[in-house]
């Protein structure tokens, strides 16, 4: 079943975060616990690491803005 | 490998150490399962990872049993999963659904599972330490070999109620032990910034007991630091405060490293990290072998993965749980338009004695002692030669021992130690001088004895009592031995409220209240406690909670009171009657559940209703009562219902500001005419 990567909300004030880089390219393979995106939230830059192994799917771009939950891409 | 092989240098058997090793491995795969939810967007609530302490349960684990209690923190997942909560029960309360622990209901910063001994988590720092000393105490008294472990931070050391709780479990020597997890930082502030202190263990010596400072990152010494303090408390040689040196890895509240720790700093703690140090040096010291840790590993990992599916395959918590265990019986819970029906005491028809309040109160005391074992007494002042400031206790230490518990000046600590108690069954009855003095254990009493069963999903609960006194309308006692916060106290569902206003009442209420289900809180006016007598039903007399009574028949208004304001409401009748006004007094007795039935009956029969109380007007519940009394009967009022309390001001020294502030005869019988005219 594939994972699927939504905007977290990594702290209580959380509402929406940047996704400010792609650490992975499309559809190449990440590793469990690799770092695959940068968020910018208002607090601080974090690199967000892969929940599951598999093949990453980039579902939006970098660079933009989103609420939580939002998704914005897999590993199957 | 033998359970009794000690490796070469290491002073602990193979086995134990495997079995950390094994612990410490759940709670990291449970971390590691819950940042990888939240930072997927799978999951979404508030986290306080514990990332960086995981040897301290996992090295106290082998060392107690489900009879011993625990009580932790918010930061608290590494201690539950160590203690045994079940991961499915756990995931699934994590995440708000009906297959958890608690039903959905509290969360991961409430848990409760008394199966495993984790007997209640807070979300307010230091708060658990008196409700431990209550389950320390219980054990103690029921002369049973548990104890009980309460975790907390270094940050809680900063607050009034570890001291409180300290203070308590050294003057009575508990079977509890205080464990600090110094993390190093008390949520994002470090030690320096908060404490001028050197180090917390030092600390347990200015109450009387001892304190130990072991490494929290050292499952080796940890655990053998642990159990010299295990068996010692076990013994019954008093509290042991332990100070256990760790670093917190992660985010106050969040996921991911932390941010407070420089870079070099942070890969310092990394590597000094308990989990892959054990891993390690089972490996080093050939305990284990690579294959046995990742058989170990994959089996916490694949544990892990079977409770958050079953987690995810459980509904979320719905609507038809939210009026659940506010109370253990439902219908307790006041609703829009719900008339709920209690019958009142039977007429008593056996021997009675003449008393004033304070002896009937002491008549039921002595009553409740003799019929339940797991009855006992605390508070301040209640020994002897004392006997309790209001003489409630005379002579009753001499003869009850240790069930009647005279208590340092520490409103959290006796309030706490009562809520404990009561978490395993106990029927403590606490007494708190003076209602103004709620103000300083309103978290043990608010956040905790009211909310644990809700908090808890019924898993536990706290039938526990207080007693208390509300001064007013006597002169002299000033604004803060003066004033009645029954209000502020029926703002925190879960409470039960009764306020007596003649001597049998307070009797055959406080009865019912300690041998009720919930939290119960008595209220006695000092007014009364002397003042009136009058004959007393003896042996077991009770009267049902949520019964209100007409102590006076009337047909053109119904004057709807409690407490010392019944008097007066009774002495303005009789002046209105003069007038050719008919008023009908009817006395609430209870307050929560509120007697909506016998209200609506009366104002039925009247046609108007003026609600009156001593406690400020303004928010008081005068007002409610009166808006539900206007909303269900609007067409057959022949006047709205209003409320009449004190003045919006503090209770004043001076005798006449205090009696023109508070209703009285003349003033309830002028609010009557304008109410009829």
């Amino acid at each position: 079943m594939p994972t699927q990567l939504t905007i977290p909300k990594l702290q209580m004030s959380t509402t929406e975060g940047t996704l400010a880089e792609w650490l992975v390219d499309d559809g190449e393979e990440v590793e469990e616990g690799q770092p695959i995106y940068c968020l910018e939230t208002d607090k601080s830059v974090q690199e967000i690491e892969a929940p599951a192994s598999g093949r990453l799917t980039q579902k939006v771009p970098a660079g933009e803005t989103y609420p939580v939950g939002t998704e914005i891409g897999e590993i199957a | 490998m033998g359970a009794d092989v000690m490796p070469k240098d290491l002073d602990i058997d193979s086995a134990t150490l495997k079995e950390i090793y094994r612990q410490m491995s759940r709670i990291h795969e449970v971390d590691k399962a819950i940042q990888a939810g939240l930072s997927s967007g799978k999951f979404q609530f508030t986290y306080w990872p514990m990332t960086g302490q995981e040897a301290i349960p996992a090295s106290i684990a082998p060392l107690i049993t489900s009879d011993d209690y625990m009580v932790t923190i918010y930061r608290g997942i590494h201690d539950q999963v160590a203690k045994g909560v079940p991961l499915k029960g756990l995931f699934a309360e994590a995440l708000g659904r009906e297959n958890g622990v608690n039903k959905g209901k509290g969360g991961s910063p409430h848990i409760s599972d008394p199966a495993s001994g984790s007997m209640l988590t807070t979300a307010i720092v230091g708060a658990g330490t008196p409700i431990a000393n209550g389950l320390a105490l219980a054990s103690k008294m029921r002369g049973s070999k548990a104890v009980t472990i309460v975790n907390f931070g270094d940050g809680a050391t900063s607050i009034g109620a570890v001291h409180e709780a300290m203070n308590l479990a050294g003057v009575w020597k508990l079977p509890v032990i205080f464990l600090c997890q110094n993390n190093q930082m008390g949520e994002y502030t470090t030690i320096p910034e908060y404490t001028a202190s050197k180090d917390f263990a030092s600390r347990a010596a200015g109450y009387g007991f001892k304190g130990v400072k072991l490494d929290g990152n050292d499952p080796v010494a940890f655990h053998n630091g642990m159990k010299s303090v295990i068996d010692e408390v076990r013994a019954g040689n008093g509290p042991i405060f332990v100070e256990a040196v760790t670093m917190r890895l992660g985010l106050h509240a969040g996921v991911g490293f932390t941010n407070h720790l420089s870079k070099e700093d942070l890969a310092a703690a990394k590597a000094a990290w308990p989990v892959p140090c054990t891993r390690a040096l089972l490996l080093e010291r050939g305990i284990c072998t690579e294959e046995e840790l990742a058989a170990i590993d994959s089996a916490a990992k694949t544990e892990v993965q079977e409770a958050v599916a079953f987690a995810l395959e459980s509904a979320i918590t719905g609507t038809d749980e939210m009026l659940l265990d506010v109370y253990g019986d439902p219908r307790v819970v006041p609703k829009r338009g719900q008339r709920e029906k209690r019958a009142a005491e039977a007429p008593h028809t056996g021997e009675t004695r003449e008393m004033a309040m304070f002896e009937a109160v002491q008549d039921a005391q002595e009553l409740a002692l003799r019929l339940d074992d797991q009855v006992f007494f605390l508070g301040e002042d209640i020994g002897e030669p004392a006997g309790g400031v209001f003489k409630c206790f005379k002579g009753m230490q001499t003869k009850w021992g240790e069930r009647i518990r005279p208590t340092p000046i520490a409103e959290q600590a006796i309030i706490g130690a009562a809520t404990g108690a009561a978490l395993v069954g106990m029927r403590p009855v606490a007494e708190i001088m003076f209602c103004d003095f709620v103000g300083v254990c309103l978290d043990q009493i608010m956040n905790h004895a009211a909310k644990q069963r809700y908090m808890s999903g019924g898993a536990t609960t706290v039938p526990m009592t207080i007693r208390t006194i509300a001064g007013g309308d006597i002169g002299g006692f000033g604004e803060q031995h003066s004033q009645s916060t029954e209000a502020t106290l029926l703002h925190y569902p879960g409470l039960k409220i009764v306020y007596p206003s003649t001597p049998t009442e307070a009797k055959g209420l406080l009865l019912s209240c300690i041998f009720d289900e919930d939290p119960c809180i008595q209220f006695e006016s000092m007014m009364l406690t002397y003042a009136t007598r009058e004959e007393v039903p003896l042996g077991d007399y009770r009267i049902p909670l949520g019964v209100a009574k007409v102590k006076r028949e009337g047909s053109d208004v119904s004057l709807i009171t409690y407490g010392w304001q019944v008097m007066h409401c009774l002495a303005a009748a009789e002046e209105l009657a003069k007038e050719g006004i008919s008023a009908e007094v009817l006395d609430l007795r209870t307050l929560m559940p509120l007697d909506y039935d016998r209200i609506l009956t009366s104002v039925e029969k009247t046609g108007r209703a003026l609600v009156v109380h001593a406690a400020t007007e303004f928010c008081g519940l005068g007002a409610e009562i009166a808006s539900t009394i206007n909303e269900a009967m609007f067409h057959k009022l022949k006047a709205p219902a209003s409320r009449f309390g004190a003045a919006y001001a503090p209770i004043a020294y001076s005798k006449t500001i205090e009696t023109a502030q508070i209703p009285h005869a003349g003033s309830i019988a002028a609010r009557v005419r304008e109410l009829v005219k």
